[in-house]
């Protein structure tokens, strides 16, 4: 068994290095769908990050008037909490809002140094037990005297969400087409390195070879072909990623873009599979039948 | 070893290549097939190792009736018929022991054993002090030799050989008919379509003789023509 892998790897090797331009094309362009297949994950990915934080974040604020007593406020908070609709009323004071600020601005506390005191309002946090709510509660709160403004991400951010669900779904039937292409590529390449190794094939079939004998140093190059690609397009697309989202924050701070490492890892796995799967479902479509006859 | 029952094999263009052919032969015989290009030679010979089927009749090999015999099963008849091609089909890319170990490597045998055999085989061929060149630069004679080597390493019963003398001066190709005897003599039942007269009349071996597609004749220890 470990003799006969041993020779379809040997063969595979010749196989690739007896075709090297065909299989330096078929890396290349296998490197490059799969760098934008991985794009349209980063995005996509990036998306639903977005999306679930978004959908998170949706509540309504009500911003108090200054100077409210404790025993106004925390009757303000009982009568909103019995609100329909209303999951829970949390309260921010001044101090606990440029707490906040301060953190989210890390590594930027410049922007808060020139401003005197605390322009802050308190306010108060509303969250609902369903988004659809929103705007209702935030129309009662508005009844209130003591509450200066209120604030909600409705319709913008159903817009938005919408526009971002758009992109998700484009960028997943561009990776269909992608994968489609891929497989193409893969296929007319082993065929073509199918061609040129007609005789090995007739004479391997000639002194009794099985047919599997005969594929499997193709599927390995299909497989090792796939895997390198999906290597370089992965250390390619890192590089990028990394390069762009530096710059991308150093512009716009908290821009939601994730740097997880089990992120980075998934989109990685993802590229070797699909690159493998290329590489092997195109062999072995290329070599379904293997014929023993007039030789 | 061979037999051949009421064979007809007529291709796609409406060629009757063979017409009614009843053949047998036996385990350790040696057989000349002769006749002009377009007998049906060729397709005799690849009847035999199943490189097609034919359109009527039956084609027995060591007991397996061809017809029936399952695709999957199809190596394992070649590993037991070894065939050396007119055009030789060797491996340009390799050197004269890869060519020969092509055949055991298939087969998944041992590397010890590959390098035996292979190297046993080369010994009796007198090839061995050009293990490592490349096919390329064998003359004719060599490369035909090289092709008889690598059909008969794994000890096959069946030898068929396609015109194996056909660009060969008389000296070397009575070399080869020397070498294809001693493997006769061995065990191995040897088929040599030729129609290189000088050989199969020096031989006196069984002729078959093929014209049109059938058999007009069949003789003990005949001669090219009869």
């Amino acid at each position: 068994m470990l003799r006969n892998i041993l020779f379809y790897i040997k063969e595979a090797f010749l196989s690739a290095k007896k075709n090297m331009v065909v299989s330096l094309a078929t890396i290349i362009s296998l490197t490059a769908a799969l760098i934008i297949v991985g794009i349209f994950l980063i995005i996509s990915f990036n998306i639903d990050n977005f999306i679930a934080d978004i959908e998170s974040q949706l509540i309504a604020v009500a911003y108090l008037k200054d100077n409210l007593s404790e025993e106004v406020i925390k009757k303000l908070v009982q009568e909103t909490s019995e609100l329909p609709g209303v999951k829970e009323v949390h309260y921010i004071s001044k101090e606990d809002a440029l707490q906040k600020l301060k953190e989210d601005l890390k590594e930027h506390e410049e922007i808060l140094a020139g401003i005197p005191g605390n322009p802050l309002p308190s306010s108060l946090e509303v969250t609902v037990t369903d988004t659809k709510y929103l705007a209702e509660i935030a129309l009662q709160l508005g009844q209130y005297s003591e509450i200066e403004e209120v604030n909600y991400g409705g319709e913008l951010t159903k817009n938005l969400i919408l526009v971002f669900d758009f992109v998700r779904k484009t960028g997943l039937a561009i990776i269909l087409v992608l994968l489609f292409i891929a497989i193409l590529i893969m296929f007319s390449v082993i065929k073509i390195s199918v061609h040129s190794r007609q005789q090995e094939i007739e004479i391997m079939a000639l002194v009794g070879a099985t047919s599997w004998f005969i594929r499997w140093p193709f599927i390995i190059e299909g497989f090792l072909k796939g895997l390198l690609s999906s290597l370089m397009a992965i250390f390619i697309l890192g590089r990028a990623y990394l390069y762009y989202v530096e710059q991308a924050k150093m512009i716009i701070p908290f821009l939601p873009i994730s740097l997880e490492q089990e992120f980075i890892i998934k989109i990685d796995i993802i590229l070797v599979l699909l690159g493998i799967f290329i590489g092997v479902f195109g062999s072995m479509l290329s070599l379904r039948k293997i014929s023993y006859e007039e030789l | 070893m061979i037999r051949m029952f009421h064979v007809f094999k007529t291709f796609p263009n409406k060629i009757h290549a063979l017409w009614d052919i009843n053949i047998h032969i036996k385990k350790g015989d040696f057989v000349f097939l002769v006749g002009p290009t377009g007998a049906g030679k060729t397709t005799f010979l690849k009847l035999i190792y199943r490189g097609i089927l034919p359109t009527k009749g039956q084609v027995i090999v060591d007991g397996v009736n061809l017809s029936r015999l399952k695709p999957s099963l199809i190596p394992y008849l070649r590993r037991e018929i070894g065939v050396v091609f007119q055009d030789f089909k060797l491996l340009y890319d390799r050197n004269v022991f890869e060519n020969v170990a092509f055949s055991l490597r298939v087969v998944g045998a041992k590397n010890a054993i590959i390098k035996k055999e292979v190297n046993e085989i080369l010994n009796i061929i007198g090839l061995s002090h050009k293990k490592n060149t490349n096919p390329h630069l064998l003359s004719g004679g060599e490369q035909q030799k090289l092709c008889i080597a690598r059909a008969i390493v794994s000890h096959p019963l069946i030898l068929l050989t396609d015109e194996p003398t056909g660009n060969l001066d008389p000296e070397t190709s009575w070399e080869i008919m020397k070498l294809l005897f001693k493997i006769n003599v061995w065990g191995t039942t040897v088929v040599v379509a030729s129609h290189d007269k000088l050989m199969v009349d020096k031989a006196q071996k069984r002729v078959i003789r093929l014209e049109q597609g059938e058999v007009v004749s069949d003789t003990k220890k005949g001669i090219y023509s009869q």
